[in-house]
């Protein structure tokens, strides 16, 4: 369950401040498929790096299973993106000097604990996920070698290392043509139903968020809820009714998930 | 993140900017090579210096005398005398192991021979002092002994002969210990017996410093065209010794004729002269009516294991109105100190100005790679795990070039050594390496090495550290 509540955010340039969030509050269940969509600059994937625990330089809080990402240390915070969340960048973001073997098991390298998994089983793992995303032929080829569809999948596997609960996938078929974009999400949507992963995309393509549970807009710092301005959150004076949707939330995810 | 991850990323890191690191490292290379190659050289000079010209771990005690001086006359004041009861004193004072008394033969001394070394004979005289043959027990090869084979209390019963060839190999056929015989009319101390009955006798031993060997070879013998001589060449070599002729006057009317054998170098041998066993010059004082120089020591060597204790020692030397001879050890050793500290300063001058090159480098490949450190920061890593990959980084870096540079070092020793061996003409005390590398010098190296590539990559990996994976991820 992820619940924004009164997130700022701005951005400093010189002496001129841009803020460009203005207090958003939203509530994602745990299983949901919500797309994020708006113009550039409007701050979706501001949005979709601060849920993720890559940017903490907001005001407002983002709790993540009850727990608040600003008062998260920085290992914390780093073990919580090692763990649970996976990441989907529209320039794929590859370390070009590994194989996509080596990208693939990168998470297990900063993998904290007794529970770390070794050299031999992370690299079983991301064979397993490379044969699953379709590249078993190309698990030490290095990413240099690849098309965008191919390093994209090799993207997911590597998000996918940690099994983790969420995927942020900040514009994921942007560098793809239309076709493998299309095989992109239908593996998004396949994770989703099969595994119950929480998938949030960021996208500026309507198909794809005509193909998501929910899409939340973001424009002039605000979010509306399919193309309505809408309240997202219900109030905090209804915390009771939030807790029975949430247990709903969770049966319909884990339905979908069956 | 675990040791042997963090060592797999370093390794690629390293491969992947191989080229950035080889020139970033050549300053480090030359500065660890300054370092070893400077400090080695300290301390294998040090050694010749310290522990073969001017030990320091002996200090030589003498008495104290003044003279003073009174317009056109010298006026010699008292002297505190060196006598057994002062030796058990000296033993006494903290730190020291063992004492050795020395006594000069205060009786001129002439010694003939050496056709069968140099190829004629020679006649020099003979500067001489005893030493306890206890003090350089185990000093010897097989074979020779530094013994008072004359001594009353345990001589053997004389064995009469005529010919050298009755005794025992290593004896010669003479008269008796201490037979005073006249010397003949022109001065020129020819053997004249005055007893007949002559007796197999052990030659008396004697030692010789390792200085006069070098004097010999390095100068000497070129002087006059002598072979070359070395220690062992030297061992068994026996000559006449006549006790109470001299060149320089002061010759007496009856002398002592014996013979001696050369047994070994001893760092507590007599720096110009030869050394034998403490009762011969004791007896031969004697014998020559200096008696007082019989119960008297000229000098006592003072034996120091602990060089921090030497300074207390000579301390408590003073303290018994002693002096403790200036060697020119302390001088030697603050000399080779500050080439030492001068050379060091240099190296770290050189390493220091390399390390910020080191900060430059790293500088540029963090701003290279944030978009890498972005994608590690987004899958798991904190801010330390950047840290310790540009840190370790460095480290690597520094182990390379320090193993580089302690490997130009010792070629670079091992070139001069050739040359000095092959080029430079023969000296005194020429050592066959002028290097010493003791395990601690690899280990500093190594460690200075690496120490100064960490500090130099401190603010690269700290701002590594610190930047935001959003930002960097985002292209901002």
């Amino acid at each position: 369950m992820i619940r924004v509540r009164g997130m700022r955010k701005s951005y400093r340039t010189g002496r001129v401040v841009n803020e460009v969030l203005h207090g958003v509050d939203l509530d994602i269940a745990d299983g949901d498929m919500v797309s994020i969509v708006g113009p550039s600059g409007s701050g979706k994937s501001t949005l979709l790096h601060a849920l993720g625990g890559l940017d903490r330089d907001y005001e407002g809080t983002i709790e993540v299973d009850g727990r608040d990402l600003h008062k998260l240390s920085d290992a914390d915070l780093s073990d919580y993106r090692n763990r649970h969340v996976g990441f989907i960048f529209q320039a794929f973001n590859l370390l070009e000097n590994m194989s996509c073997r080596d990208n693939v098991a990168l998470p297990a390298t900063f993998a904290r604990g007794q529970d770390a998994p070794a050299k031999d089983k992370a690299y079983a793992r991301a064979a397993e996920l490379l044969t699953r995303v379709g590249l078993q032929d190309k698990i030490l080829a290095s990413p240099n070698t690849l098309s965008g569809g191919q390093k994209q999948r090799v993207a997911i596997a590597r998000a996918l290392f940690s099994r983790p609960k969420m995927m942020l996938c900040d514009e994921p078929t942007g560098n793809l043509d239309t076709k493998t974009g299309a095989a992109v999400v239908d593996l998004f949507r396949q994770l989703n139903a099969e595994d119950g992963i929480t998938i949030l995309i960021v996208t500026h393509d309507p198909r794809i968020s005509a193909l998501t549970h929910r899409t939340v807009r973001v424009e002039d710092g605000q979010l509306h809820e399919n193309g309505e301005t809408a309240a997202l959150t219900k109030g905090d004076d209804a915390d009771e009714d939030d807790a029975a949707e949430e247990a709903d939330d969770d049966d319909d995810a884990q339905e979908a998930s069956e | 993140m675990r040791s042997a991850r963090l060592l797999a990323i370093v390794g690629r890191n390293l491969k992947r900017s191989r080229t950035h690191f080889l020139l970033a490292s050549i300053g480090i290379i030359v500065g660890i090579a300054t370092f070893f190659f400077f400090l080695s050289l300290g301390l294998g000079v040090r050694n010749v210096v310290l522990g073969k010209i001017f030990p320091l771990d002996k200090l030589e005690v003498i008495p104290k005398s003044l003279d003073v001086a009174l317009g056109p006359v010298m006026l010699p004041t008292g002297s505190d005398i060196i006598d057994d009861a002062m030796v058990a004193k000296i033993k006494e004072i903290p730190g020291v192991e063992t004492v050795y008394p020395k006594m000069k033969l205060t009786v001129p001394a002439v010694a003939t021979g050496g056709k069968s070394l140099m190829g004629a004979d020679i006649r020099a005289e003979l500067p001489a002092d005893g030493i306890d043959p206890d003090l350089v027990v185990g000093e010897l090869k097989p074979g020779f002994e530094f013994k008072d084979w004359d001594d009353p209390a345990n001589a053997a019963t004389p064995v009469a002969c005529q010919k050298d060839k009755e005794c025992a190999d290593d004896m010669y056929c003479g008269p008796p210990p201490m037979t005073r015989e006249a010397a003949d009319d022109d001065g020129k101390g020819t053997k004249l017996p005055k007893n007949e009955e002559k007796v197999c006798r052990h030659y008396i031993p004697i030692l010789v410093s390792n200085h006069i060997l070098e004097l010999y070879n390095g100068t000497l013998r070129r002087a006059h065209n002598f072979p070359k001589l070395n220690p062992d060449s030297v061992l068994g070599f026996k000559f006449d010794v006549e006790i109470g002729d001299s060149f320089m006057g002061g010759t007496k009317d009856e002398r002592i004729f014996e013979r001696a054998m050369m047994v070994g170098f001893s760092d507590k041998a007599i720096a110009l002269g030869v050394t034998m066993p403490i009762g011969y010059t004791r007896r031969l004082n004697v014998a020559f009516g200096a008696e007082d120089d019989a119960q008297r020591y000229h000098s006592v060597i003072v034996k120091v294991p602990i060089k921090d204790d030497v300074a207390r020692v000579a301390h408590g030397v003073e303290q018994l109105d002693l002096l403790v001879e200036d060697s020119g050890a302390e001088q030697a050793a603050l000399l080779i100190a500050v080439f030492m500290m001068v050379f060091g300063a240099v190296s770290a001058v050189i390493v220091g100005i390399a390390a910020v090159n080191i900060m430059h480098v790293f500088f540029m490949l963090v701003y290279e790679r944030q978009r890498d450190i972005g994608i590690m920061r987004a899958v798991g890593a904190s801010r330390g795990d950047i840290g310790k990959i540009i840190l370790g980084e460095a480290a690597a870096l520094g182990l390379l070039a320090g193993i580089a540079g302690v490997g130009l070092a010792l070629a670079a020793g091992s070139g001069f050594d050739s040359i000095s061996a092959n080029y430079v003409p023969d000296f005194p005390y020429k050592p066959t390496t002028y290097f010493e590398y003791p395990w601690w010098l690899f280990a500093s190296a190594l460690a200075y090495s690496v120490g100064f590539c960490v500090l130099g990559a401190f603010l690269p990996a700290r701002r590594a550290a610190r930047m935001e994976p959003a930002r960097v991820l985002s292209g901002q």
